[in-house]
């Protein structure tokens, strides 16, 4: 009850320190080149999948390519959806980053499809780093902050490992208070 | 502390019938498609041993788990000690408890013992039911959690060392809520969404099968299993009689499962808690406070406005990846019970002030109507008269229920409140308060960054709740005002 007594409503909404005046510091530049390998290994894959019957033509001794004479729909497709999820992780990266003021965070992602997530420290219950053992091998940590209900979490991926360091032990002093 | 509560205790000696009739249950739940099975084959008189055998099994489980069940407060926490083969020791830190509720199955309400359960906001599974207590030490119990629940409170009001207050003075200042009669009952049971219930029932019948019938079991707890299997089979048959029958049945189902959940429903507004009992077979007593609710939602369709009626949703917070958290349902909310909530929960909604007002932009409204009057497209595969007339009549339509939902999308926000209503037909008003937020999200894809165009998503505790299509300068005002009101509500905590 105290709580929502506690705040006065004479606030001058043009006063009020704003998320968009933070500059974002960009994740290491390593994650790019892990998130284009993944990009390239999946759109290799795909292409090899869908390539399939004339490389069983080719070199497998398959005599039938009547399954192949529509190739190039699959393979349009796919470079469509390649140039949109290239441009994503491209744009997106320039974009991806995060902020730290002085009771939250803040986490911005995303080209194609955008979000800006600001997390105040108080509500941070824990934060947690991960690797997998491709970004342990590039030096890359993934720090997860996480919040009541789990609706608020927060995955900064793809940091340089003292970045991820120092960000834990302000997170974690921030939210000790 | 109340040294009773210290000392390591074993449930009521009747809680072993109790258990063992909660074991039986389970078992019978899970082997009744053996025991089918096994009545199909060549069956001899002794092969019906079986089935005394698993029950003195089951009793004899029961036993030795009553014995090992023991449960103590100690200076900040519940502890309960349980389990056969593995032993656990359960603590529960009182700050984490979200909610402390006393419940009466009809074994209980037999021998006049009372069941109560503690939920938490932790990892799901970790809320803890004794099923065996005499009513006045569960009371008891369940005042000295509740005490205990907000952390340290200033005014010193916490009584501590004489023990606990009698449970019937607890709340002196309560304010009656809603409290249902018959009459409250057949019309809140009547204007239930019939056809949900008898697929309920259908789902309730399927879910037999596959043992997950329990997501569906806190929809309509307590309702006897063949009036469910009735209510199932029915569902599957899709000839017109059969529809004529699953609609009684629906309506049917509506009423019995109203009537076995909100029997002699009472509830009241302390000053700073909600307490409501209600229910017939399973007879369950809240205790919320305040402070744990994140999230109340007023819910109604046509039928139930024109009783004046509406459904509120009161949601704790959940657990990590969005599962569990109390819920509670209270029916038959009238506009003055909604009034008198909402002045307790959040008071700067009477206050007055709107901070920010806000109704989406235009082109929702088109994008919605893009949208449903696609279907009329159909009518380019065959241009005929007759065509051409219903796909007009259905883009009028469209075209009219589209602007009322458009219309139906409003935002306010006051200082600690935001109210999100939407929906013409089914109503929703979403309340959360803005001190509890976890994190505030905007969101837009390209298209829409353009048009400075996007959604707002406030994370809480109890879920996410977005309102779309909102214009960006005031979205990006509002995620401001919000952060600072979290902040300020917060306290002055980083240095």
């Amino acid at each position: 009850m105290e709580m929502s007594t506690m705040v006065n409503p004479e606030i001058n909404l043009s006063d009020l320190p704003d998320v968009e005046a933070v500059t974002f510091l960009p994740v290491s530049e390593k994650y790019r080149t892990m998130r284009l390998a993944l990009w390239g290994t999946v759109q290799l894959l795909l292409l090899a999948a869908l390539l399939s019957p004339y490389l069983l033509y080719r070199f497998g001794g398959e005599e039938d390519l009547a399954a192949f004479s529509q190739w190039w729909w699959p393979v349009a497709a796919q470079a469509v959806l390649a140039t949109l999820w290239g441009l994503e992780e491209w744009k997106g990266f320039q974009r991806r980053g995060y902020a730290v003021r002085d009771r939250d965070i803040t986490y911005r992602t995303g080209w194609l499809f955008r979000s800006t997530t600001t997390v105040p420290f108080g509500m941070i219950q824990h934060s947690e780093l991960s690797q997998g053992p491709v970004s342990r091998m590039m030096g890359l940590n993934h720090l997860k902050i996480f919040t009541a209900g789990g609706s608020g979490n927060l995955r900064i991926a793809g940091l340089a490992e003292e970045d991820a360091q120092t960000l834990r032990s302000v997170i974690e002093a921030r939210t000790r208070r | 502390m109340n040294p009773d509560l210290a000392v390591p205790t074993r449930q009521h000696p009747l809680g072993v019938i109790i258990l063992a009739t909660k074991f039986s249950w389970h078992v019978a739940k899970a082997g009744w498609p053996a025991l089918l099975g096994l009545s199909f084959g060549n069956i001899k008189w002794y092969h019906l041993l079986v089935v005394p055998a698993v029950f003195l099994v089951v009793g004899g489980f029961a036993f030795v788990y009553y014995l090992r069940f023991r449960f103590y407060v100690e200076a900040d926490a519940l502890i309960v000690e349980r389990g056969i083969f593995q032993r656990e020791r359960l603590q529960i830190p009182f700050e984490r408890i979200q909610a402390v509720q006393l419940f009466q199955g009809p074994i209980q309400q037999l021998f006049r013992l009372t069941g109560l359960r503690v939920d938490t906001a932790g990892s799901s599974g970790n809320e803890v039911e004794l099923v065996a207590v005499k009513l006045s030490e569960a009371e008891g119990l369940q005042q000295f959690l509740r005490s205990k629940m907000d952390g340290p409170r200033e005014g010193g009001g916490v009584q501590d060392a004489e023990g606990l207050p009698p449970p019937d003075t607890a709340l002196p200042e309560a304010d009656p809520l809603v409290s249902l009669g018959w009459a409250d009952l057949l019309k809140v049971g009547l204007s239930q969404n019939h056809i949900r219930s008898a697929f309920i029932g259908l789902a309730v019948v399927l879910s037999l099968f596959q043992g997950v019938e329990e997501q569906v079991s806190t929809w309509i707890a307590g309702l006897p299993t063949m009036a469910l299997a009735f209510a199932g089979l029915a569902a599957t048959a899709l000839i017109l009689p059969s529809l004529v029958l699953m609609m009684f049945v629906g309506v049917a189902t509506s009423v019995v499962s109203v009537i076995l959940r909100y029997w002699r429903l009472h509830s009241t507004l302390g000053e700073d808690s909600l307490s409501l009992q209600m229910g017939l077979l399973r007879r369950n007593v809240f205790e919320v406070p305040f402070q744990k609710i994140h999230l109340t939602e007023w819910k109604s369709n046509w039928l139930r406005r024109a009783l004046g009626y509406e459904t509120l949703r009161i949601q704790q917070a959940q657990a990590e990846g969005g599962r569990g958290g109390v819920r509670i349902f209270i029916p038959a909310m009238q506009a003055h019970h909604r009034a008198a909530m909402e002045e307790r929960l959040y008071p700067d909604i009477g206050a007055g002030e709107v901070v920010f007002d806000v109704v989406p932009a235009r082109r929702l409204r088109w994008i919605l109507f893009a949208l449903a009057a696609s279907p009329a497209l159909v009518v380019l595969s065959s241009p005929q008269v007759v065509n051409v007339l219903m796909g007009l009549l259905w883009l009028g339509f469209v075209f009219w229920t589209t602007g009322q939902r458009y219309s139906s999308l409003r935002m306010k926000v006051y200082c600690n409140a935001v109210v999100l209503e939407r929906g013409w037909f089914w109503r929703t008003r979403t309340v959360i308060k803005l001190s509890q937020l976890q994190g505030v999200e905007w969101k837009r894809h390209a298209l829409l960054e353009r048009r400075r165009i996007g959604h707002i998503v406030f994370h809480t505790a109890a879920g996410a709740e977005r309102f779309g299509y909102m214009d960006k300068g005031k979205a990006l005002a509002l995620r401001n005002f919000a952060l600072n009101q979290v902040h300020s509500a917060y306290g002055h905590g980083a240095d």
